[in-house]
């Protein structure tokens, strides 16, 4: 585990401070120990020394004098330094002249001697410091004291100064973490703020938000500020893309609504033309039944009936393409109005019709029993009346004629077809079937208006369903078309 | 530090005991002698040689006045009146010695009034009338007088030797102190076995 793995920045920060206040403080402190230790020893010798230093002042004549009392008497006096354990007074000779002992448990041990010409010494003891100071009267040599101070009162200073030291440190940590929080204050909270207002900003892309500037301004501030730059610069720029798509739609829409107004009028107009031309037509039709009755009545020039005939086949058709063109523009307005139907017999009854038509033709019929959909039950019979239609008309000079009508189920619902063996077309033009007014063939070939299969296509693309035609010349045809159901909601 | 008294006593019931051994035992002692008296260190100082170096050490701790006759002189000196026992020892140190910067010399036989002009009299014990009379005509002159008769102090001294426990100790008479210009340390009346008398009540600190 590193130090550094505290996931906030003010974690490290805590941590780093804290780590280096501490070593520094541990350093202080040891330095400051090791310092106050050896001040300490530097301290008890020479307080040893100047006690040696009046023993030896003291006990000048009563060296001298071979008094011992008197120098027992001065070292008596050692007995208001308690550090010093054991005293004694040696003749130059070595002879111990005056001793004291503070406990008497303390072995008195020598051990050192000053050399010659040396006025003090001290050495190491095991825990306490023995130290020598030469005595002498008038430049002579009289005498040496010997001290022999514990350490004890040593390490106990040492202790109390650690103890000292190690309140000075808590103090220092929690100066430390004091700054720390300060550090919180000038780097941290800022930077959290930017950070928040970021993820907030990425969260709800919402570009409105800004970081708090903080009043620093220090390199922190430069980055709050760059940000909320950043943040303006994107606002203007969502802005200009709002107004452009706001623009556009508004385009859209105006194409839109200019193109169903032209579409609506287009249809109004081809359904009014339609309609209004079934009126002068049907005078017309009129006329001719009236010339029909007329001309059997009274027979006037051989070719009268002929043109009768002619005004005759012309109003037919004319009727055709009307009602053709009504279909049509019912196929593109009329609403949708679904329900359960059974194509196979509406195919069944378009066919006995055209059959009943033409009671002249044999043509072998089969119709596959059971396709169902859910459609608009009237533009479904307009769409298979006329494909079948087509089909009729196209094995017309088929010698045996066949007509079918089946349906497969496929996954995305059941696709429906009408074939024949008639004449077929060039698949080159397939694409041209289900436009209006196009026709593959000659009117004097195959008679038609080139509306039906236009107004299959509708029929079939506003139930959401695809038609298709495949053939080729002389080879028949085939047309597909698929009536997908989805539930609305 | 070997205590004296009990081997005395040993001594005395060993000789009662068996006199013929202890002759024989002494007889070898005495052929030991003059071996043991060529090494240095191991004899025990006699008195005269530990009274001979006090009276050095005495000039030593006493302060005397600048007008006295006997810091006028280029030498220290020493009188001994009467009798000579310390001579040998107190030559030897004096040789080795100096005592307010000055060299020591050694007067012997002096009179009383070549004392006057010494900085330090001795007086040995075997004549108290000289004594006594050398001490009457050195009253009130800057002389430390020193000796080791009984009734020294009283007799107008101002140290005189006393033997302790076979110890050679001292003992002061300030009042014989207080007549003259000399001042005896305060270091060296600590070790006295005993003062007499009182210190001047004008001295100074």
């Amino acid at each position: 585990m590193s130090i550094w793995n505290s996931r906030t920045i003010s974690g490290k920060l805590t941590r780093i401070n804290l780590l280096m206040s501490g070593t520094a403080l541990v350093l202080a402190y040891i330095s400051f120990l090791a310092y106050g230790l050896y001040t300490l020893r530097g301290n008890l010798i020479s307080s040893l020394t100047a006690e040696a230093s009046i023993v030896g002042e003291n006990s000048v004549t009563a060296l001298m004098f071979d008094d011992r009392q008197a120098a027992q008497a001065t070292l008596s006096a050692l007995q208001s330094s308690p550090q010093i354990q054991w005293a004694a007074i040696v003749r130059p000779d070595g002879t111990v002249f005056a001793r004291y002992v503070r406990n008497a448990s303390n072995p008195p041990e020598l051990g050192a001697k000053l050399a010659p010409g040396q006025k003090v010494g001290h050495w190491q003891r095991g825990q306490g410091i023995l130290l020598a100071s030469r005595i002498e009267f008038q430049g002579k040599p009289v005498g040496e004291v010997y001290l022999l101070a514990a350490t004890a009162d040593l390490a106990r200073s040492a202790i109390e100064f650690g103890i000292i030291s190690a309140g000075i440190l808590l103090l220092c940590f929690l100066i430390a973490l004091l700054a720390t929080s300060a550090f919180r204050r000038l780097l941290t909270e800022p930077l959290n703020s930017l950070a928040e207002t970021a993820q907030a900003v990425s969260r709800e892309r919402d570009y409105s938000m800004r970081a708090k500037t903080p009043r620093s301004g220090d390199e922190l501030a430069a980055l709050v500020q760059s940000f909320n730059e950043m943040l303006d610069q994107i606002q203007e720029r969502d802005r200009a893309l709002e107004t452009s798509r706001i623009d556009l739609e508004e385009r859209v829409r105006d194409r839109t609504a200019e193109l169903t107004t032209a579409n609506k009028e287009l249809e109004a107009f081809t359904y009014s033309v339609a309609h209004d031309l079934r009126g002068p037509l049907q005078q017309i039709n009129n006329i001719g039944f009236l010339l029909e009755q007329a001309e059997d009545n009274f027979p006037t020039m051989p070719q009268t009936r002929a043109l009768i005939d002619k005004l005759g086949s012309g109003t037919r058709r004319m009727s055709m393409l009307i009602e053709d063109l009504l279909n049509l523009s019912r196929a593109t307005s009329t609403p949708l109005h679904r329900t359960p139907i059974d194509l196979s017999s509406m195919a069944e009854e378009i066919l006995a019709g055209l059959q009943a038509e033409d009671s002249s033709r044999h043509v072998a019929i089969t119709v596959e029993k059971g396709a169902r959909a859910i459609a608009d039950e009237g533009l479904i019979h307009v769409v298979l009346e006329n494909v079948l239609r087509n089909a009729w008309k196209y094995t017309s000079k088929t010698p045996a004629a066949e007509i079918g009508f089946s349906y497969a189920e496929e996954s995305a619902g059941p696709v429906f077809s009408v074939h024949d063996n008639g004449a077929g077309f060039n698949p080159q033009y397939a694409d041209r079937l289900f436009k209006p007014f196009q026709r593959l063939h000659s009117q004097n070939e195959f008679p038609g208006t080139g509306i039906g299969l236009a107004t299959a296509y509708r029929i079939v693309t506003r139930h959401g369903g695809r038609i298709w035609a495949k053939g080729k010349v002389n080879g028949g045809a085939e047309f597909c078309f698929t009536l997908p159901y989805v539930a609305e909601p | 530090m070997a205590e004296p008294a009990p081997l005395q006593l040993s001594k005395r019931r060993v000789t009662r005991r068996f006199p013929i051994a202890c002759l024989l035992c002494a007889l070898a002692a005495l052929m030991l002698i003059p071996i043991s008296s060529r090494l240095p260190a191991q004899t025990r100082p006699s008195q005269y040689d530990v009274e001979a170096a006090y009276l050095l050490d005495f000039g030593k701790f006493t302060q005397f006045s600048n007008d006295s006759q006997a810091l006028r002189k280029a030498t220290f000196d020493v009188c001994i009146v009467g009798r000579d026992p310390i001579g040998p020892t107190i030559d030897k140190l004096a040789a080795n010695d100096t005592v307010e910067n000055r060299a020591v010399r050694v007067l012997r036989d002096a009179n009383a009034s070549q004392a006057r002009t010494c900085a330090i009299a001795y007086f040995n014990s075997h004549d108290d009338d000289l004594t006594r009379e050398s001490l009457n005509l050195l009253a009130g002159a800057d002389v430390l007088t020193v000796g080791d008769s009984p009734n020294f102090l009283k007799d107008g001294g101002m140290v005189q030797f006393v033997v302790e426990t076979n110890h050679v100790r001292f003992a002061v008479n300030l009042d014989a102190v207080r007549k003259t210009h000399l001042v005896l340390s305060s270091q060296l009346l600590r070790v006295a076995l005993y003062v007499e008398g009182h210190p001047k009540p004008e001295a100074g600190p």
